[in-house]
């Protein structure tokens, strides 16, 4: 109860703080802020798909980097294929759509191949091998495609940057937020209303039981990588109109680990708000450091702490909080 | 056997004791038997078995999972490298040729205080978590604090040239690939022992014990956050060592060397090789090193091969050092699936049925 009131209160001074600021004209925070939510349903996306797996099949995804290349990928080799057809919006929502389908097809198949029969291994050799399946779509995916660095052509959003109230928002952010936010409400109604979100929910909860419900907890497995597949590949195919394509966006898959530790593994609304807090607290701590380094220059400053920022507070959140925002707690009996 | 102590023995029996003496007569003699790209091989897979052999310990013996090593590994090479290249040695510690071992010695204990930094979160948090806080020693530690800031001793660029003789020990100056072959020799061997001598005591016990179930070890009296940071502290110490010497076989020691890859190899060894095993330290390392080997030469070798009879398809020519990765992860995961006890375990198998032979049926209940 008090936890609730005092992290409101948290919120509610933050926005207030980042309110006045905008009003007294100074928004080089705010505009970090907002670029970090913008950025962090991306990542909130992200992190979906790999709680899904983890809550469904306890199996820890160290391929979620790939799967984020492989959806950039067949996205836009499908755009430049329906580009030439129809206008550039269409051709994206299409190339979109056959990323979604491509994604749920190789998932079940990754599935089938791979972790089916891990089922009931020991943890570390299940992460492991999503290890082996993260080298193995790495040469896949540069035997099909290019290594250097692609962009989509021509431009799928327009270069002209948005206003609102003083801050300046490139087009891209408003609309891979927008497509995020859709895409989530999509999954999570997905889990709360329909029959196999459902029967997905009850594996994660208490596998036995689902069981001898009659849950089949092959098709829920198939059916996490499925999901898993989709959210990781839309999420690269955004930050590919973010900022080109190239191996470097695979990096998002660790991304993940910092936000799924802060919102808890177990817990969906953990990763979209923990999501959007990676999100923020990257792009603030990158830009306060520049901010600092403007004002007080010194050989000293690192260079750019984007991606390490995110695993220190992941440290030491842990020591604090050992199960994230909302993970369960597990009580151990010998 | 008469006593304990005679079942504890290390070689307990005549043939052992002659099958050992064979297998140091055959490594000793290994560089005059075999090419000097082979020789490399070895040195690898030497660097290999010293590296994981914390992760061996962590993961097989004490039940705690990393995902980070590399991070030791590098804060062991770039310690050793920067002591040799700018500590203010006194000049008669130079002439011994003193200042190599002296760094070593230092870089194992930096690299295992380091790693008990690290391993503090392993007092709260365990499993997946615990997973997570070493994979952010790696992000920490790599990126940030040597490529950004230790490697400023020695200038602006991460990347630190080490000239072939930079390293003495003692009058022999480290400048090919057979010197640094011996060397790793002889310290895998002292690391080996030591392992196995650490794990037979009451500290090795303590972490078997913690590993099967930390719950019950601490209602039996175990400290384990202690034990634990022994643990972490004792696997850097040897992921120190093993960067220390790693450098002496480099020519330039870069942060490349020390990848996130690198620890996932090191679990991948252990994994093939065997959980909670040094015989399948050396089986993993071995097979993981002579996997790559052989897909680079066959990589290599097919390329050229495909270049010179047909230069029409130089695009797949070009795509074939994918294949190698492909290779690697389907190896690994063929293994993990068909193979999940280990080169360690089908190594036992064949020994037991020697053992037995011809009754052969004896051994299969246990």
């Amino acid at each position: 109860m008090w936890n609730r009131v005092i992290w409101s209160f948290v919120l509610f001074l933050s926005v207030a703080v980042l309110v006045y600021a905008v009003a007294v004209g100074k928004t080089y925070y705010p505009q970090l802020v907002l670029i970090g939510v913008m950025v962090g349903s991306l990542y909130a996306l992200v992190a979906l798909g790999w709680v899904l797996i983890y809550k469904c099949s306890g199996v820890l995804n160290l391929a979620m980097g790939e799967l984020t290349l492989i959806g950039g990928y067949v996205c836009m080799s499908l755009y430049s294929v329906f580009v030439e057809k129809m206008p550039p919006t269409y051709a994206f929502m299409l190339g979109v759509v056959g990323t979604l389908i491509i994604g749920m097809i190789l998932g079940l198949v990754t599935e089938r191949l791979f972790l089916r029969k891990m089922i009931g291994e020991p943890i570390l050799s299940v992460i492991m091998v999503t290890v082996g399946l993260s080298f193995l779509y790495k040469g896949i995916v540069f035997m099909i495609w290019e290594t250097g660095t692609q962009s989509f052509e021509p431009a799928v959003f327009p270069l002209r940057p948005v206003l609102f109230a003083g801050l300046i928002m490139k087009q891209v952010y408003v609309w891979s937020f927008v497509a995020c936010i859709v895409l989530v409400v999509a999954f999570v109604s997905f889990f709360k209303y329909t029959r196999w979100g459902l029967s997905m929910q009850a594996c994660s909860d208490d596998e036995m039981a689902a069981l001898s419900l009659g849950v089949s907890a092959k098709y829920v497995y198939a059916l996490a990588w499925g999901i898993a597949f989709m959210a990781a590949g839309v999420g690269g195919t955004i930050l590919a109109n973010v900022s080109g394509l190239n191996y470097s966006i695979s990096h998002l898959g660790l991304l993940v680990l910092p936000v799924v530790v802060f919102g808890g593994l177990n817990s969906v609304a953990g990763a979209l708000v923990g999501g959007i807090a990676i999100g923020i607290l990257q792009n603030v701590a990158d830009g306060g450091l520049s901010h600092l380094r403007l004002a007080y220059p010194s050989p000293w400053w690192p260079l750019t702490i984007k991606e390490v920022a995110p695993m220190v507070f992941m440290v030491v959140f842990l020591l604090f909080k050992p199960y994230g925002l909302w993970g369960w707690e597990r009580i151990e009996r010998v | 056997m008469q006593s304990y102590l005679a079942e504890q023995k290390w070689w307990r029996t005549p043939f052992i004791k002659a099958k050992m003496v064979v297998m140091v007569i055959l490594l000793v003699a290994l560089p005059y038997l075999v090419s000097s790209q082979w020789v490399s091989v070895a040195v690898n897979i030497n660097y290999y078995i010293l590296a994981a052999l914390g992760v061996q310990l962590l993961i097989g013996y004490c039940g705690q999972i990393t995902l980070g090593h590399a991070a030791f590994v590098a804060v062991g090479g770039y310690c050793s490298a920067l002591m040799v290249l700018h500590f203010p040695w006194p000049k008669f510690i130079v002439d011994a040729g003193l200042a190599y071992p002296l760094s070593m010695i230092v870089a194992a204990f930096a690299a295992g205080f380091w790693s008990v930094l690290f391993g503090l979160p392993s007092a709260r948090v365990k499993g997946f978590y615990l997973i997570m806080t070493t994979m952010a020693a790696q992000w920490v530690t790599v990126p940030l604090v040597i490529a950004q800031y230790v490697t400023r001793i020695h200038g602006d660029n991460p990347e630190i040239p080490v000239p072939a003789g930079t390293f003495k020990l003692g009058p022999v100056v480290i400048d090919s690939d057979t010197k640094v072959y011996y060397f790793s020799l002889v310290l895998v061997v002292i690391c080996l022992i030591a392992m196995g001598n650490l794990l037979r005591s009451r500290v090795g016990r303590a972490w078997v014990a913690i590993r099967d179930n930390d719950i019950a070890a601490e209602t039996m009296g175990v400290n384990i956050v202690r034990y634990k940071l022994v643990a972490f502290f004792v696997a850097g110490f040897f992921a120190g060592l093993a960067g220390s010497f790693y450098v002496s076989s480099l020519s330039l020691v870069s942060p490349e060397h020390y990848d996130w890859k690198e620890s996932l190899m090191w679990v991948g060894v252990i994994l093939i090789g065997g959980v909670g095993s040094i015989q399948g330290l050396v089986f993993g390392s071995t097979f993981v090193i002579l996997v790559f080997k052989l897909l680079d030469v066959a990589v290599t070798q097919s390329s050229m091969f495909l270049g010179d009879q047909y230069p029409q398809i130089t695009w797949v020519t070009s795509k074939l050092v994918f294949l190698k990765d492909c290779a690697f992860g389907l190896a690994i995961i063929l293994f993990l699936t068909y193979e999940p006890n280990g080169l360690a375990y089908r190594y036992w198998q064949l020994k037991n049925y020697f053992n037995l032979w011809p009754f052969s049926y004896t051994g299969k209940g246990g």
